[in-house]
């Protein structure tokens, strides 16, 4: 009578990588940022412009003559956005600062890419991370807004020559989002500390706007609104809105153009930085 | 005669003292006195070893009782630390700085000047032979070289006081060797040195006198075989290895004193279970002589077998 | 002889700590972005007077006005906070972070002490890179349209310098202590900078209670703002200016040491 052998068998099945392994990753940092009660205190002031907007909307369609003063066309939309800008920053600082420079710190980075997954993998799991709370206080908004305008006054919003407001919506939330996005985790990747990383953020940010105001008022070079990301992020809401400022008055292509090449310079920072060994000299 | 027959304050004193963080309990109304020479902090992880050490370096307050060290409250009396050294377990530096820096830089905070500062960094390195690294950078060391500079910091200015807090994590067979060398030699220096691990046998080979911790409590305390000693409940284990093992064992499983024997697989081995071992090592001669008996142990009066015992109480 | 029955003095210790400080402060990434932030008006100023060399005739502001906003509005209103929110709210959550504090609390140093030095380091560092740019840029500006602008304004230039420091001195006082009492002082500390702070520029009495309103009062450049500055943006006296700044800052660095000195630290492991 034959006695199998109860040792260990390898195993020699092909066990197929998922396609979307990056997953876990997004779904792990979301489940931490969202489970912080600090973060519900900074998704209300984005709740509070949309519900300003929608307000804005309804008080139009009751008193007309406002529409003079405050305009109700696509221009709100783009107006909306621009403000929402802001708030995809500080969430950014909060929410993805230390998203790559805390596995920098711990060590975490080499786990990772222990498993199954790509550099690729990593990188795209966690930009998904700052991106989706991106899309949630712009894109999500912004779409929101639109059917709140379409059912509180269809006579002014449900026109053909509108038919754009929606995909302008997306396409400014999708850029502005990624590229903040991309930025934030560039940095990130540049520090072993989230809280250098968010104040490198918050620095750069807000240092180049003042950098362009100077420049702005000083020398009435309005071209100098390319160096504040802020700005050319606006711009592009201005060009594909309408709306009116002065200062952001300015061929789209160049702030498109800054934005594809800061997007590309993250990428090659990214790539430079998410590795599992780092050679000490 | 020691500081203690002398009246004078012990070293490093817990009195009541207990810790905790939130509804944790970290450390549960310890009483003790560490006297000059090596004591060995043993425990599970999670024991609360850390904490211990923590309260003794002044790092927390404890939230009842009192530590004192060198006479002073542990907490609040930065001027004890001219005397005391502390290697800590987390795995961290000023990267930036070289392993001879680091160490003058540390020196400095304690007060000599700059010439001092040198000689004894180099002491220091000398003595965990890190002489030949000590112009490059912490950074680009091994982790044995970071676990030996961090020692090296502990021991440069010469402190009464030692606490070690894994000391020898980390490090090759060699580099172990050589620093539990080290900690013995400071024990018979007459410094106090208190060295925690949950790596049963780097303690024992370092110090026989040991503190065992588990769930927040002091377990016991004290040398090892008189630990060992005064657990009845237990019988100890002898182990013999002889010629004719099947007739020491007939001539020794009538004794009143042996509990149990066991043949061992090879053959030449027996194991015997003795509730009075004092007894059962007097009546041995004269059945071991004619057995042939070759070789003989205590399987059971290690730290492990202690441990166990006291955690299963 | 050391004297090992007490503490090592204050400004032996403070001095011992400020050393390791600077060290593990200049030459690094933040400090190098800081650099170029804070050093921007002089890029700004050297292009202005290529500017004006190579187009004369084309009509740009007066370079004592550019020089107003530098000082006013870039560095006094918007990059040194920035600055101090940078460097002094990681004063002790750097060694925190890095895990390092261990080393620096079991040494006979007293924690006001270890705090004092690391705040020099702050203030020596964020002043290395704020003084040479202010003065760069005001004899690059100014000597624009011939050096004998720049002898009269050469005062003005010295109090702008102690309005600086002034300003590095009360922000970091203030986010210091922010960086001691939170665990993530960033988001408040901006919005200290960007909502409180816009206080300044309302009527009545709430001006009093931001620091840049009284920094706006020590400065005797006026440069003309948009929005609420420039609609209600009152002028505050000078001399209780000095005053309440010293003050606020004092209380702030103590408050701070205060309690640094008595809160645990727990290192992750």
């Amino acid at each position: 009578m034959p006695i199998y052998d109860q040792g260990y068998r390898r195993y020699e099945g092909r066990s197929p990588l998922h396609q979307i392994r990056f997953w876990p990753i997004t779904r792990e940092a979301l489940r931490l940022i969202l489970a912080k009660r600090a973060f519900l205190f900074l998704l209300a002031p984005p709740l509070g412009v949309f519900l300003f907007y929608v307000g804005r909307a309804y008080v139009v369609t009751r008193f007309p003559e406002v529409g003079r003063v405050l305009p109700s066309d696509g221009r709100m939309f783009g107006e909306f956005l621009n403000i929402q800008v802001f708030f995809t920053i500080v969430l950014s600082i909060f929410g993805a600062s230390g998203l790559i420079a805390n596995d920098l710190r711990t060590g975490a980075i080499l786990v990772y890419l222990s498993r199954p997954l790509t550099r690729r993998d990593y990188v795209a799991g966690k930009l998904l991370v700052p991106l989706s709370l991106n899309l949630a206080v712009t894109l999500v908004p912004g779409l929101l807004l639109y059917v709140v305008c379409l059912a509180l006054a269809p006579e002014q919003f449900a026109k053909w020559e509108l038919w754009w407001i929606v995909p302008a919506v997306v396409a400014h939330s999708l850029a502005a989002s990624l590229v903040v996005s991309l930025v934030v985790l560039a940095i990130s990747s540049l520090s072993r500390s989230a809280r250098v990383a968010g104040l490198g953020f918050a620095g750069l940010y807000f240092g180049l706007e003042m950098v362009r105001a100077i420049l702005q008022n000083g020398f009435n070079r309005r071209e100098a609104a390319l160096l504040s990301l802020q700005a050319d992020l606006q711009a592009l809401g201005v060009a594909l809105f309408g709306v009116v400022d002065r200062q952001l008055d300015i061929f789209w292509g160049w702030p498109l153009l800054v934005l594809v090449a800061v997007a590309l310079g993250c990428l090659a920072v990214l790539r430079s930085r998410v590795r599992a060994v780092e050679i000490v000299t | 005669m020691s500081a203690e027959a002398k009246g004078a304050a012990p070293p490093l004193a817990f009195s009541r003292a207990s810790r905790w963080y939130g509804p944790v309990i970290a450390l549960n109304d310890v009483t003790v006195s560490i006297p000059p020479g090596v004591t060995g902090l043993l425990g599970p992880n999670g024991a609360g070893k850390s904490t211990f050490l923590k309260l003794a370096a002044g790092q927390l307050q404890p939230s009842q009782g009192e530590v004192s060290l060198l006479g002073r409250p542990a907490w609040g009396s930065p001027e004890v630390f001219h005397r005391v050294g502390l290697c800590p377990e987390t795995d961290a530096f000023w990267e930036q700085l070289t392993g001879l820096q680091f160490l003058t830089t540390l020196l400095r905070f304690t007060g000599y000047d700059e010439a001092e500062c040198r000689h004894r960094a180099e002491n220091a390195l000398h003595q965990v032979e890190l002489l030949d690294a000590k112009d490059r950078k912490v950074g680009g060391y091994s982790k044995g070289m970071r676990q030996r500079v961090k020692l090296a910091q502990a021991i440069a200015h010469e402190p009464e006081v030692l606490l070690l807090d894994e000391p020898v994590s980390g490090m090759d067979p060699v580099n172990r060797r050589r620093v539990i060398d080290l900690v013995r030699n400071l024990g018979r220096e007459g410094r106090t040195v208190v060295v925690s691990s949950h790596i049963l046998y780097e303690v024992e080979a370092m110090t026989k006198r040991v503190m065992l911790v588990h769930n927040g409590r002091i377990l016991a305390e004290g040398d090892v075989r008189e630990i060992r000693d005064l657990l009845d409940e237990h019988p100890h284990t002898v182990a013999l290895r002889a010629r004719d093992p099947r007739r020491l064992a007939a001539a020794i499983v009538g004794w009143p004193n042996v509990i149990s024997v066991n043949f061992g697989a090879e053959g030449e081995w027996l194991t015997v279970e003795t509730a009075r071992p004092d007894e059962f090592y007097g009546a041995l001669h004269s059945a071991a002589l004619g057995s042939g008996v070759v070789e003989m142990y205590s399987p059971d009066e290690n730290l492990e077998s202690v441990f166990k015992y006291l955690v299963a109480r | 002889m050391r004297d090992t029955s007490r503490p090592l003095p204050f400004a032996k210790g403070a001095r011992a700590v400020f050393e390791l400080s600077l060290e593990g402060m200049v030459w690094t990434r933040r400090t190098l972005l800081m650099g170029l932030l804070v050093g921007f008006p002089v890029l700004a100023a050297a292009g202005y007077r290529v500017w004006l060399a190579a187009r004369p005739a084309v009509p740009l502001p007066p370079a004592a006005d550019l020089y107003a906003v530098a000082v006013a509005i870039y560095w006094i209103r918007n990059v040194l906070p920035l600055a101090a929110l940078f460097f002094a709210t990681a004063l002790v959550a750097d060694e925190v972070e890095g895990r390092t504090l261990t080393y620096l609390l079991t040494r006979p140093l007293t924690r006001p002490s270890i705090f004092a030095g690391k705040f020099a380091a702050y203030l020596v560092t964020t002043l290395s890179l704020a003084l040479p740019s202010t003065v760069a840029t005001f004899f690059v500006l100014l000597s624009a349209r011939g050096w004998d602008a720049v002898g009269p304004a050469v005062g003005d230039l010295f109090r702008d310098l102690g309005v600086i420091a002034l300003a590095l001195v009360a922000y970091g006082a203030f986010f210091a202590l922010l960086g001691v009492l939170l665990k993530r002082p960033v988001i408040p500390g901006l919005l200290f900078l960007y909502g409180w702070e816009l206080l300044a520029n309302l009527p009545g009495y709430l001006p009093r209670f931001t620091l840049t309103a009284w920094l706006r009062s020590l400065v005797h450049h006026r440069p003309a703002e948009e929005g609420l500055a420039g609609l209600f943006q009152q002028v505050l006296p000078a001399g209780p200016g000095l005053v309440v700044l010293v003050t606020v800052s004092a209380l702030f660095l103590a408050a701070a040491a205060w309690i640094f000195s008595s809160r645990e630290y727990v290192l992750e492991q």
